[in-house]
């Protein structure tokens, strides 16, 4: 898992060394002569790490501190407190950035400039040989298919191409960790799916990806490596239901579906009754056998069972009701 | 490469630099023809429009722009110091305004030889003063791209400076008898963009030195270069802190 506990050493030998650590990281946004009263803490006591070929989902509702994360550990800003280093260098640091590849939620290039150019133009930032420059807009035309808007001035974009156009200036480099914010905003379909195997090349390369997202099914096909914010904290994984192994068992019953479950199942534990259907709450799979022979050896006639994996999006949901 | 790049997006960033420099230089030519002026008039016209107006317009949000868009949270993820982004810049425009003077100087140099009036006498002069100008002028307006948005640098350096050279020259009939004028006045003048100095640095104090560089005092001359090559450093600097210190936020939750 990707949590390191506050005042815990995470591995750092050369095999497993973190490409992201954040210790105790505190944001206060604060306006300049503004009063105590008008400060917003974005982000308190955040520790987290991030290991070559991960990819961690960073979700929560908005305002969370998702993207003051991302923020933090592309340098962009300042932590108020606490420390970041990306490949073991402070995040701000010209060697940090070295080895980072960042997409922006809204990507904006110089209008004039084609596709081609805008590579190059960042190839060049990034310090690349003329020779190096142009093998990475080569391979990039064919990862994301760029060839029909290549040549194209990029004031003419639409978000879909503006999005793989970011995505392949943020890839020039190679970077051993890449941020994305809302990566899939604006692509069609086929272009959801050439993004999803391309960071799937790119996890099995070795590169370690934070991605922002609030598209929560395109990332359960990606990870199961989450990170739940809420009122710029990480809501703890150590839950077993935050996990992902949490699901509802669906048990239809020829009748007495309510007196089957005030008889036999704990109140909290029954999500909806009516005389035919119960729907259980259930945290661990490995449990259902043990319900259903409970159930039948009480005198329920069941008819069928379903077990219900609870998906990322339930979770999220779930999470968000209990802490607000 | 980076360097190249970075210089050269300082004149494709925005569509209408190439048409300032056009209606600059058919300014200029205009002047020339319609006014027949001596060489110190079209020195100072062309000092003016080259050394004040152009770098406002060519620098007008050269930071700005990038913030306004987001573009800067990716430049600024790049594996250089921040300091190259400024400096980069500041020579891109700097090498424009050379370029654009040696244009100024060729059109002129046409005009007086098709036309056969006018004077061309000091007009090397004026050249130098215009590009030192345009550099003092182009480095505080880049500088304070970094704090103001969008292309209000260029705006809220016009009026700063269309108001210090007023209250300037109000203070200066007011205090012209007091003892400690002269002190209070150079307070005033030297931190601030050497419109004066370089103006008589080109145009000449006349017979009143005598080594001199064309018509100023050698040691004057020498000063008023350093002095404003100073200011550009010193103006240059202080957007290199403000650009290394300020943190960007482009993303929204």
């Amino acid at each position: 898992m990707v949590l390191v506990q506050p005042n815990q050493e995470s591995a750092c030998s050369e095999g497993t060394r973190a490409v992201v650590e954040c210790r105790q990281l505190t944001k206060v946004y604060k306006k300049l002569l503004a009063r105590r009263t008008r400060t917003v803490c974005a982000l308190r006591e955040v520790s987290l790490s991030v290991h070559r070929g991960q990819i961690v989902g960073l979700i929560g509702p908005n305002g969370a501190g998702k993207s003051t994360l991302l923020n933090l550990i592309a340098g962009l800003i300042l932590p108020t407190e606490g420390a970041v280093t990306v490949c073991g260098h402070p995040a701000r640091s010209v060697r940090a950035r070295d080895g980072l590849g960042y997409m922006p939620e809204h990507p904006a290039f110089l209008g004039g400039y084609s596709a081609r150019a805008t590579l190059q133009y960042h190839g060049a930032l990034l310090g690349l040989s003329r020779e190096a420059i142009a093998r990475q807009v080569d391979k990039s035309v064919q990862q994301l298919q760029m060839q029909e808007f290549i040549d194209r001035p990029c004031c003419d974009f639409s978000q879909g191409m503006k999005q793989r156009l970011a995505l392949a200036t943020a890839l020039m480099n190679d970077p051993q960790l890449l941020l994305l914010d809302e990566p899939s905003n604006g692509l069609d379909p086929v272009g959801i799916i050439q993004l999803r195997d391309l960071l799937k090349q790119l996890r099995q390369a070795g590169t370690a990806i934070v991605i922002s997202s609030h598209r929560l099914g395109e990332l359960e096909k990606l990870t199961s490596d989450y990170i739940f914010m809420h009122r710029g904290r990480i809501i703890t994984l150590a839950d077993q239901a935050a996990t992902g192994q949490a699901g509802r068992l669906r048990v239809e019953l020829v009748s007495n579906g309510r007196h089957v479950a005030e008889a036999l199942l704990p109140a909290s534990q029954v999500l909806e009754v009516s005389d035919t259907e119960l729907v259980i709450a259930v945290n661990d799979p490995a449990d259902v056998p043990d319900i259903v022979a409970n159930l039948a050896k009480g005198g329920a006639r069941i008819t069928s069972v379903l077990w219900q994996k609870e998906d990322i999006e339930e979770v999220f949901v779930r999470l968000c009701q209990e802490r607000t | 490469m980076r360097a190249y790049e970075l210089i050269k997006e300082t004149f494709l960033r925005r569509g209408y630099i190439w048409m300032v420099h056009a209606i600059w230089l058919a300014l200029y030519g205009l002047f020339w023809w319609l006014f027949i002026p001596d060489e110190e008039e079209f020195g100072r016209f062309l000092f003016t429009w080259s050394g004040f107006f152009l770098p406002l317009a060519l620098s007008a949000g050269v930071f700005g722009d990038d913030i306004a868009s987001g573009r800067i949270c990716v430049l600024v993820t790049k594996p250089f110091w921040s300091g190259q982004l400024y400096i980069y810049r500041l020579l891109g425009l700097s090498l424009q305004a050379a370029v654009h003077l040696l244009l100024a100087a060729g059109l002129i140099g046409i005009l007086h030889a098709l036309m056969r009036r006018g004077s061309l006498e000091g007009l090397g002069l004026w050249l130098l003063a215009s590009w030192l100008l345009f550099n003092t002028c182009a480095a505080l307006s880049t500088s304070l791209s970094v704090v103001v948005g969008r292309a209000y640098n260029s705006l809220v350096l016009f009026v700063v400076i269309a108001t210090g050279y007023v209250v300037v020259n109000l203070l200066t009939s007011l205090l012209r008898q007091h003892a400690s004028a002269g002190t209070f006045m150079s307070f005033i003048k030297y931190p601030w963009p050497p419109f004066e100095l370089l103006s008589k640095f080109a145009g000449g104090e006349h017979e009143e030195y005598g080594l001199t560089v064309a018509r100023f005092g050698l040691v004057k001359s020498i000063g008023c270069v350093l002095h404003s090559l100073m200011l550009t450093a010193a103006y240059g600097v202080i957007g290199i802190i403000l650009l290394s210190r300020r943190q960007f936020s482009c993303m929204r939750d």
